[in-house]
């Protein structure tokens, strides 16, 4: 699919979601909640786990909520998974459309936007796309203190886990992370989201 | 990133995002604070009883106000450690005491398992609710009473959280304001596969953040009061503002401090009323 229709179905999902709330409120629910969790965990590697695995959680939920509205097919490679999660899965739920960049594995040559085009049964594990966020929807209002930033807190670290919650539950295992972040000081808001595998459909024991 | 002109700075463009999300990220946020209360709550037994050992503190009455203190401790020195004595203190007190100072004075497991639950999810919704109110009152022109404040709550404020209006509002005209919502929001997707009057119980803790949210925008609004919400069986929730008398309610139930109480009541399903007490005299 062309990265134009990506864009327009995304931009349709978004206009046809009736409910929609105001994005102040979240985040500043989003934002008191991190202070809560480092004051409970009192450290910072611990809440970046607990923000992922709360994202995660979501993410296994989103993903139906998104596919029962779109209709949305069956993607024919990681390239394409990328675009979709940034043009369409961003778009629809936080309104904004995160730039997208993809990666080949390490291995073989690296190509950079136009990236070469595999199957995703063939994909090694390894392909990667990073999604640059201009603006931030969670970080609004946000300030990180000395000790986050030398904690190495990702305050947004609940995007990463919706990513990976949200593609397991369409049989991609990926690893998503942040590489950088505006809130520690960095240049722009960037996620890694690398494929670990592609899991097989897996039929229950005792079924035929 | 480019110089903001003048007229967006003037005007800021109101962001939105999906209704959904909010409501699965709610229901998260629950689970999550469940689990990092537990912790926070081993860690500081643990402080507790090595303190104890060393013979440092002293088994402490439940006779002062520890849910109050621990809230406003947490929210003023997050950073430093000074606190943690008071902190474990008042923690030991609070899980003992502190169910016993909830007015409801339910009895229920379940309500006393999730007290810090509550505290957090109520603390989060001040922080939220004052926010919200100092951004959404900011183009408005001031409030001229009391009963406008609850108005505008029951309008604008819930209108930003929850795309609908508070639909009945009960005054005593003493202070005392019930708001009723037929198809409270959180709950109206929550089920049981037990029994009816299991959902409800268990919806219960899901209104103590727009109680929360209530106690935040009435203090940030100069009105002190107690809200409490409850959760009838029918989609209501009815929030009361309570007036104590203000100023000095820095001390007030273990609902929160402010002198502002907001309880939560749910009875039936999607039913949710929460009751705000504001202080004699605002």
């Amino acid at each position: 699919m062309a990265s134009k229709q990506y864009k327009s179905i995304g931009e349709d999902l978004w206009k046809g979601r009736t409910e929609k709330i105001n994005a102040e409120l979240f985040a500043l629910t989003y934002g008191a909640l991190v202070v809560q969790l480092i004051q409970d965990y009192e450290d910072y590697d611990e809440v970046n786990k607990q923000l992922e695995k709360m994202g995660y959680n979501i993410g296994t939920r989103l993903i139906e909520d998104f596919l029962a509205k779109s209709n949305f097919g069956r993607c024919s490679d990681f390239k394409e998974v990328g675009e979709a999660v940034a043009k369409v899965g961003f778009k629809s739920f936080l309104n904004i459309t995160p730039i997208v960049t993809h990666g080949a594995p390490p291995s073989s040559p690296r190509p950079q936007s136009t990236g070469t085009v595999q199957s995703i049964s063939q994909t090694t594990s390894g392909s990667f796309f990073v999604l640059t966020l201009d603006d931030n929807p969670l970080a609004e209002f946000v300030e990180l203190p000395e000790e986050a930033l030398e904690g190495r807190l990702w305050f947004s670290n609940v995007l990463c886990g919706v990513i990976r919650g949200a593609l397991e539950m369409v049989q991609l295992q990926v690893k998503a992370e942040f590489i950088s972040d505006v809130l520690r000081g960095d240049e722009n808001t960037e996620i890694r989201v690398t494929l670990v595998k592609y899991l097989e459909e897996e039929v229950p024991v005792g079924d035929d | 990133m480019s110089t903001p002109t003048l007229t967006s700075l003037s005007t800021p463009s109101q962001s939105l995002i999906d209704a959904h999300l909010m409501d699965y990220f709610l229901i998260e946020l629950v689970a999550t604070l469940r689990t990092s209360a537990g912790v926070a709550q081993k860690r500081q037994r643990k402080v507790e009883s090595e303190m104890r050992d060393a013979g440092l503190v002293a088994v402490p009455a439940a006779g002062n106000n520890p849910p109050n203190e621990k809230k406003k401790d947490r929210e003023r020195d997050r950073e430093s450690r000074e606190g943690s004595a008071r902190d474990s203190v008042t923690s030991l007190s609070s899980t003992k005491g502190g169910s016993h100072k909830q007015p409801n004075k339910d009895k229920d497991p379940l309500d006393e398992e999730d007290e810090p639950v509550r505290q957090r999810l109520e603390a989060i919704g001040v922080h939220v609710g004052a926010n919200v109110a100092e951004r959404l009152s900011a183009t408005r022109p001031p409030f001229t009473d009391t009963l406008d404040a609850i108005k505008f709550i029951c309008k604008d404020v819930w209108a930003a959280c929850w795309d609908k209006q508070i639909d009945n509002l009960r005054t005593n005209h003493r202070g005392i304001y019930v708001l009723q919502d037929n198809a409270f929001s959180p709950i109206t997707r929550l089920s049981s596969h037990i029994s009816r009057s299991d959902a409800v119980r268990r919806a219960k803790i899901y209104a103590h953040l727009p109680a929360g949210i209530i106690k935040g925008v009435l203090t940030r609004l100069g009105v002190s009061s107690s809200t409490s919400s409850t959760t009838s069986s029918t989609s209501t929730s009815t929030t009361s503002a309570n007036a104590n008398a203000s100023g000095s309610n820095h001390t007030s139930s273990a609902a929160g401090g402010g002198g502002v109480s907001v309880t939560p009541e749910i009875s039936s399903m999607p039913q949710c009323t929460f009751q705000v007490k504001l202080p004699k005299g605002s």
